[in-house]
């Protein structure tokens, strides 16, 4: 028999071996020379399929005649196929005996990948590839008839297979090396569903991603699922409340606090803005925006203790949000620094405002004393961002920071724009955030066993991720946007800004160099501000303002 | 290395009692480092209650800190003392900058190192929320022993750097 196909060429079949591949049958297996080229392939495919969580869907079938290679590849194949949802065979010659669960609904050409999207169909992964895998059209090149074209994506690690569009079993196969890869296309394709309403889609996708990981260790898993309780929380409409738990995310933040450096961070570089712009004053005041514990007016005040000149009287005014059981959370606070600076030795005074949103309080009501007694400070830590809920409403505090005629305006904000127009885009500077923000967590979980402190840190941004994703309108607070955003915003509100010295940044540096991990934290200027940020993507930025000279 | 004696003959004028002479011991007790410093407690009852003595500690905090901060003394003590400073923040910090700077120098270098004011005030900084959080926490975590329960703010300064 003349040799025809792949691989046959070195093969020369004797007359009196029946037609089969003589080398092989040397070792036990009997294959005929023709079907040698679809036996590697199917030898490939069944590898594929078995290399991820394939060998897990075997059930008990045994399978006879390994000798016979061709049937027994055939019969695995099938096997597997009729177990593994997401695994599908591209249609081949009709010596296959395949189970097809393959949509039959024909794409045609290939530019329909990822924008069409087949709603009576759960299977379909097609749109779970979509633009990711595929990337233009462009890129897909003429099948041949015979063979299956491979065809790299951009993906590093990922193959995807394209049946030729004259086939009945047109479907695709997709193979990711990585199944943290597939984990992350998964929601994403979730998100665009939920994005274009095909909540039918969104729905089968999103309990795929919930399988995907929970077998996916370490934080990619973990950010994962937060995103998919959110996705699942938008398809179906269940929001949850807010205001419900605000002791909770109180306690939750200073597991934050405790477990990494971002809010050490921000606390510090504040301070070091502050305290320059203090030196000199004999009376100062702060107007703190979000007191929580007050965690960061201890260093302050340990600062002022220590000044040259001797301490000035520290005035603090904090504001919080209500407490749920109606206890006066703020003025414990103010009770506990009274009782710091008492030690210290700093001349100290707290007054407590409760307000459901910065929006209600105006300079009027805090009492602000003239500039010649008195230098005034305003704080805010993660709190401006939730302004922009309601339309104006930032404006408004601005205007009122303004007429406090505050020395100096801090300002921390997460680095990151999650409040864009579009779901998607959101949803995907969410994902790339929240990501790094985990894997930071994770990496200084290493040296030490899984803690409380780690734990609650990551229930706190599952909060904010709960927040950017699933929730819309008003109730949506956590509206966070980049540092170029805000400076927009605060150059139009009338400051100018204020450089933090190199000393706030040598602090931060040494800061983040106690931290174990800590060779991943990076502590970046930023024409005057600084961020920081894990590997290269910078997280959390602080600026300091100053009212414009009029 | 110190070798104390029975004294009983006056007369015997090669004998000498470290004992005897607490100013000796004091100076001699001012420039080892923390670790020896804290062995010495051990050694017998006049010896604890010299190194119970918070300027020591001092001593030891700030003896390669130039120039020597001014006003801290009171600060210091009223949060805690001198003792605490060292044990809570500043031999942590010392080691884990010391770690990272070089890759895991020898302890002993530990102490040799001058700090500088970053470094003063960092530590100052991170002993008063330490206070601070025992303040918040109240003083119910675990027994308020002395120098024995760390607020978990600084836990991150005792995990063990991964290297």
């Amino acid at each position: 028999m003349a040799s025809s196909g792949k691989g046959k060429d070195l093969h020369q079949t004797l007359p009196d071996s029946g037609g089969m591949d003589e080398l092989l049958e040397v070792l036990g297996y009997k294959v005929r020379s023709t079907d040698m080229a679809d036996v590697a392939q199917k030898l490939e495919q069944l590898e594929m399929v078995m290399g991820e969580d394939g060998i897990l869907q075997l059930s008990d079938t045994v399978h006879y005649n390994p000798s016979d290679l061709s049937g027994w590849v055939q019969s695995m194949l099938s096997e597997l196929n009729s177990n593994a949802s997401d695994i599908v065979l591209p249609g081949e010659s009709s010596s296959t005996t395949m189970i097809d669960f393959s949509n039959n609904k024909e794409i045609d050409g290939q530019q329909q990948q990822g924008t069409k999207l087949y709603d009576d169909d759960p299977y379909d992964l097609r749109a779970i590839a979509g633009g990711a895998i595929y990337g233009t059209t462009a890129e897909e090149s003429p099948v041949s008839r015979n063979g299956i074209k491979r065809m790299k994506s951009g993906v590093a690690g990922s193959e995807a297979v394209v049946a030729p569009p004259e086939s009945p079993k047109p479907v695709v196969l997709v193979d990711s090396q990585e199944a943290g890869i597939r984990l992350v296309h998964t929601l994403m394709a979730c998100a665009e569903a939920v994005q274009q309403d095909n909540m039918k889609l969104a729905d089968a996708l999103v309990k795929h991603v919930g399988l995907l990981a929970a077998s996916q260790a370490g934080a990619m898993g973990k950010v994962a699922t937060y995103f998919a309780g959110a996705l699942a929380q938008r398809i179906y409409k269940i929001y949850p409340q807010d205001g419900l738990e605000t002791s909770c995310w109180e306690i939750l933040q200073m597991h934050f606090y405790e477990s990494c450096p971002y809010l050490k961070f921000a606390h510090f570089t504040a301070n070091q803005a502050i305290l320059e712009a203090f030196a000199g004053a004999s009376r100062v005041h702060v107007v703190d925006f979000s007191l929580n514990q007050g965690m960061q007016w201890p260093a302050l005040m340990q600062a002022l203790a220590l000044r040259a000149d001797g301490p000035p009287a520290f005035r603090l005014t904090g504001i919080g949000p209500p407490q749920p059981d109606n206890t006066d959370a703020l003025q414990q606070v103010g009770w506990k620094l009274a009782q710091l600076a008492d030690t210290i030795g700093v001349e100290f005074e707290f007054r407590g405002f409760v307000a459901n949103s910065l929006a209600d309080i105006d300079a009027g009501m805090l009492d602000i004393r003239s500039s010649e007694v008195e230098v005034v400070a305003v704080n805010s830590v993660f709190e401006l961002h939730r302004l922009l809920a309601r339309p104006g409403a930032v404006e408004k505090v601005l205007d009122s920071i303004n007429a406090m005629k505050p020395k100096i305006v801090t300002l921390v904000e997460q680095e990151s724009n999650h409040n864009g127009a579009v779901f998607l885009d959101r949803f995907n500077e969410a994902l790339h955030y929240y990501s790094t923000m985990f894997d930071s967590l994770e990496s200084s979980a290493l040296s030490q066993p899984i803690s409380q402190d780690l734990v609650m840190s990551e229930v706190y941004l599952g909060r904010q991720i709960c927040n950017v994703v699933a929730c819309e309108g008003t109730d949506r607070v956590e509206r966070h946007e980049t540092l170029s955003q805000w400076r927009t915003r605060m150059n139009s509100a009338g400051f100018d800004p204020v450089h933090l010295g190199s000393n706030a940044f040598k602090q931060a540096s040494m800061l983040l160099a106690l931290f174990a991990g800590g060779d991943g934290y990076r502590v970046e200027e930023n024409d005057g501000c600084l961020m920081l940020g894990w590997h290269t993507r910078p997280l959390i930025a602080t600026s300091a303002w100053k009212p414009m000279e009029t | 290395m110190v070798q104390i004696h029975e004294y009983n003959d006056e007369k015997n004028v090669g004998s000498f009692c470290i004992n005897d002479n607490m100013d000796l011991l004091i100076e001699v007790l001012k420039r080892v480092d923390g670790r020896s410093l804290s062995t010495a407690a051990c050694v017998c009852r006049q010896w604890c209650s010299i190194v119970r003595n918070d300027s020591l500690w001092e001593h030891l905090c700030f003896r390669h800190v130039s120039p020597p901060p001014v006003g801290v003394r009171p600060v210091v003590s009223a949060l805690g003392g001198y003792r605490r400073l060292y044990m809570v923040c500043v031999r942590p910090v010392l080691s884990r900058l010391k770690r990272r700077r070089i890759g895991g120098g020898g302890e002993s270098e530990v102490v040799t190192r001058v700090w500088n004011q970053h470094e003063v005030e960092l530590s100052l900084s991170l002993f008063c929320v330490e206070y601070y959080e025992r303040l918040l926490v109240g003083g119910g975590r675990g027994g308020a022993t002395a120098g024995d329960s760390t607020a978990s703010s600084l836990k991150f300064l005792c995990k063990p750097v991964n290297v």
